[in-house]
């Protein structure tokens, strides 16, 4: 890395130089050098964690940087930015659909606060709005009509309509992140051709994806983070699938740490999942678990993996498939579930796992309500707090005080709060979706140890992770799913992190994917 | 045809043949006196309810507007009472005193970020409160019955032909907040600040003080209608307007405007309006205890949110159904 910074180069768009920035304590991002020729597509990557957001987020003027330089068409962008500055510069985010109004049309949305008006009256000439919109897209062959009303569009069409929006504001800089996580393939293809045409047209495309055979197609460069690291910007003919995803991960792997010994455990089966199926979500998805057994769920961000979870426990229906649970067929639902044995430990704590303004006590007790109140109904305080610290002792919560209301507890402490809950039935088959997002290294240890020892005492776990290391760490077999469908399934032997990124992103020898 | 439009026909179709019973069943009911005095009821609501249906388009609620109409009568009572100033200058000063209590209640939704049901149930009590305290008394300090005998006040309850001028106002003030909403940037603003808060701030635009004015708005309709009220009734009490949300909220949800925010429009409001009028108006008509009127009133209200709600999902379903169909043959050829 250079000492001086250079005379700014004109056919770059944006110069990074030098980027920190921590939140209050670690670094997120240390010394990142990142560069934007004009009218490129260049592909941002990096595992969960390296600090991809935020450097957007620093770009975009959505936080601030600590320290480094930044200069956005030839103009120096001072440590103070913000999100208006952005904008103004031409700088626009693609969201999935976020900054969409829903209930008002696409020619609204695009021209939403810069509305055409009737000369010198302060009223929206509704056809001439229309009338540009319409043009607008017919100039980019898009497939939509201008008086469509956004609510009834598919996801892919949305997007369009985001990209529209952004045009209209004249962004010579757009960034998309995780674009295609909720498109089908058809759609992908057709918002890459947008891409090209959109760098056609000079504007210059972040892209931001975990998918490797999209960056692989896409990009001219491609800058790899890693732990909030500058690791490498690759060129397009040093952009392999293959070189991308050793860059991410980085550390020369050791024989030790990058192949975990997965024992196959055959025994009672817990649970037997035959040809799942779900419109648009999974597709002929079987599988068994075993008492004692981690099984491990990979696969990208919007894989089907959180909706197979939800339809075993029993909170979404799916369309056809059987479920055979502990020998029986079983259909199942939440309450049912419950009943039999099932503990469930959803993917977003604060949303789904955890009611914050209640004490742990009030937590552990409400999905133990049979066993810590009368046949009368009523709840035996003494009881519940009895099985509150019980599941305090069995998973070291800290603070351990019944009585603290849980939103006050560490996202590791919350976390055993949730596992808790089920830690105190007689559990049989433990469904963890990324258990250790938001948690402590310490705690998330501790985690682990939890989840082994409970598969030790024959307990059937499924643990579904976007973390590779963790996968490779707790499975005893682990299978990949991409688009709804099982694609890999690593049975034992040894599997190394970048074997499972590689069949996850869909490339995988002898696929048919 | 889009579900809106759907429902708007059938609120249409049943107005017109409950009319038509009505009539059938008292031949009272279809009189030009009868249809004036519905109209006049319908319109004092209906200013009303204008005021409210912007609020709940931004997925809001206003509490206060009752106790605003309490307060402007007091205001304008006292004018008439204490001074000699004439009612080309206090009805304006009334009408700036409603704007105002609507910016107190924006301006604590939206600075403080307090609940909107808080905040304008709070004002509720503070300007029911104040409005006893403000009403004129006599020796012994019991509240007053002052009659109104200004002219030009008096005038406001008047007709222009058969047609009471606060029908007229209705209508006029429905037409302008529905171009209003509809075809300005800031009626836009309304609906996208209702819609999705994050995305509206996202695009630019300032949703505090949409708030700020669409809560200032509804408190100027509330004492716009009191001025009305007032004139119609020929004096004013501190009783004026309390628990007559029942008869707003009524209005604005039976004419489709959900409590969902960034839906709605003034028409829906208009009809909702003249429904909940011939209800009213029928019970008399049909020599039925007035006493029902809340218990059918409140009875509406839960069936028509039953309807939508049931309606909606339905709607929902069948979006996403042709949303799946339309991708499903391209999918086959992945």
């Amino acid at each position: 890395m250079s000492d001086k910074i250079k005379s700014t180069d004109s056919t770059l768009l944006l110069e990074c130089r030098g980027i920190d920035k921590s939140y209050n304590g670690p670094m997120v991002l240390s010394n990142v050098d990142f560069s934007l020729k004009r009218g490129e597509i260049h592909a941002l990557v990096g595992e969960n964690g390296a600090g991809k957001s935020t450097l957007i987020k620093i770009v975009t003027g959505i936080t601030n940087r600590n320290a480094g330089t930044m200069v956005f068409e030839g103009h120096s962008i001072p440590l103070e930015h913000n999100k208006n500055a952005a904008e103004r510069l031409g700088i626009a985010v693609i969201y999935q659909e976020l900054s969409l109004i829903h209930g008002m049309s696409v020619a609204q949305n695009i021209f939403l606060t810069k509305e055409p008006l009737f000369a010198g009256l302060p009223v929206i000439d509704i056809k001439k709005m229309n009338a540009m919109a319409q043009q607008m897209i017919d100039r980019y062959g898009f497939n939509l009509k201008a008086t469509d009303i956004i609510d009834q569009l598919p996801i892919a069409q949305r997007q369009t309509v985001e990209i529209l929006k952004a045009l209209s504001n004249k962004a010579s800089l757009m960034i998309m992140d995780e674009p295609t996580s909720s498109l089908t393939a058809t759609e992908s293809v057709q918002l890459f051709k947008i891409i090209r045409l959109l760098k056609s047209e000079g504007i210059t495309v972040v892209y931001i994806s975990h998918r490797m055979e999209e960056v692989f197609d896409l990009s001219d460069r491609v800058t790899v983070l890693r732990d909030g690291k500058l690791v490498s910007v690759l060129e397009k003919d040093e952009i392999s699938p293959a070189e991308i995803i050793r860059l991410m991960i980085g550390r020369a792997l050791t024989e030790d740490e990058s192949h975990h010994r997965m024992v196959r455990k055959e025994g009672e089966v817990v649970i037997e999942v035959n040809n799942l199926c779900s419109q648009g979500k999974l597709k002929d998805v079987s599988f068994k678990v075993h008492k004692g057994e981690v099984l491990g769920f990979g696969g990208l961000v919007g894989s089907g993996r959180t909706e197979l979870m939800r339809a075993i426990y029993g909170i979404d229906a799916f369309d056809s498939g059987s479920i055979t649970y502990l020998g029986k067929p079983y259909v199942p639902s939440v309450e049912k579930s419950i009943a039999g044995g099932y503990g469930f430990v959803p993917e977003e704590r604060r949303l789904q796992g955890i009611m914050g303004a209640i004490s742990i006590t009030g937590n552990i007790g409400i999905a133990n309500l049979d066993s810590i109140s009368s046949r009368a109904g009523f709840v035996s305080g003494t009881k519940e707090r009895e099985r509150a610290q019980q599941a305090i002792a069995l998973l070291n919560v800290r603070p351990p005080n019944p009585d603290v209301l849980v939103g006050n507890l560490s996202g590791g402490n919350q976390q055993k709060v949730v596992v808790g809950k089920w830690l105190i039935r007689d559990l049989k088959l433990l469904i963890v979706d990324e258990p250790t997002v938001g948690v402590d290294i310490g705690a998330k240890e501790e985690m682990y140890q939890t989840i082994e020892h409970l598969s030790k005492q024959g307990v059937a776990v499924i643990v579904v992770s976007s973390d590779l290391p963790e996968l490779t760490r707790l499975a005893d077999r682990i299978i990949v799913l991409r688009k709804g469908r099982i694609i890999k399934e690593f049975i034992d032997g040894t599997v190394t992190e970048e074997e499972v990124l590689r069949a996850a992103s869909g490339i995988i020898e002898g696929s048919a994917q | 045809m889009s579900v809106s439009a759907i429902r708007r026909l059938i609120l249409i179709g049943l107005l017109i043949s409950i009319g038509a019973a009505l009539s059938v069943a008292n031949p009272s009911f279809l009189t030009l006196d009868n249809l004036m005095t519905m109209l006049q009821e319908a319109s004092l609501t209906g200013i009303v309810a204008i005021g409210f249906t912007l609020v709940l388009i931004t997925a809001g609620i206003d509490m206060s507007i009752g106790a605003v109409i309490a307060i402007t009568s007091m205001i304008c009572v006292n004018f008439i009472s204490y001074t000699s100033l004439p009612a080309y200058i206090f009805i304006p000063i009334a009408l700036a005193m409603g704007c105002l209590i609507g910016w107190f209640n924006g301006f604590f939704i939206t600075y403080f970020k307090l609940p909107e049901f808080i905040v304008t149930l709070a004002t509720r009590g503070i300007l029911t409160g104040l409005a006893l305290i403000a009403a004129v008394k006599d020796s012994q300090g019991f509240v007053k019955n002052v009659f109104i005998q200004d002219e030009l006040f008096l005038s406001f309850g008047e007709t222009v032909g058969p047609v009471y001028i606060v029908v007229i106002v209705f209508f006029v003030l429905a037409l302008a907040t529905q171009f209003f909403i509809k075809r300005t940037r800031a009626g836009s603003n309304v609906y996208a600040t209702g819609a999705n808060p994050t995305a509206a701030r996202l695009t630019g635009i300032d949703t505090d003080r949409t708030l700020i004015g669409v809560y200032m708005f509804s408190g100027f309709c509330a004492a716009l209608a009191s001025i009305f009220l007032c004139a119609r009734m020929m004096t004013a009490m501190p009783e004026f307007g309390i628990g007559s949300e029942m008869d707003v909220i009524a209005s604005v949800v039976i004419g489709g405007t959900p409590f969902t925010g960034g839906i709605g429009d003034i028409w829906g409001t208009v009809i909702g309006t003249l429904f909940l009028a011939l209800i009213k108006n029928g019970i008399l008509k049909l020599g039925l205890s007035p006493y029902i009127q809340p218990i059918v009133i409140g009875g509406i209200i839960v069936v028509t949110v039953v309807l939508d709600v049931w309606y909606k999902g339905f709607a929902e379903q069948r979006v996403a159904k042709l949303a799946r169909q339309k991708q499903m043959p391209t999918r086959e050829g992945v």
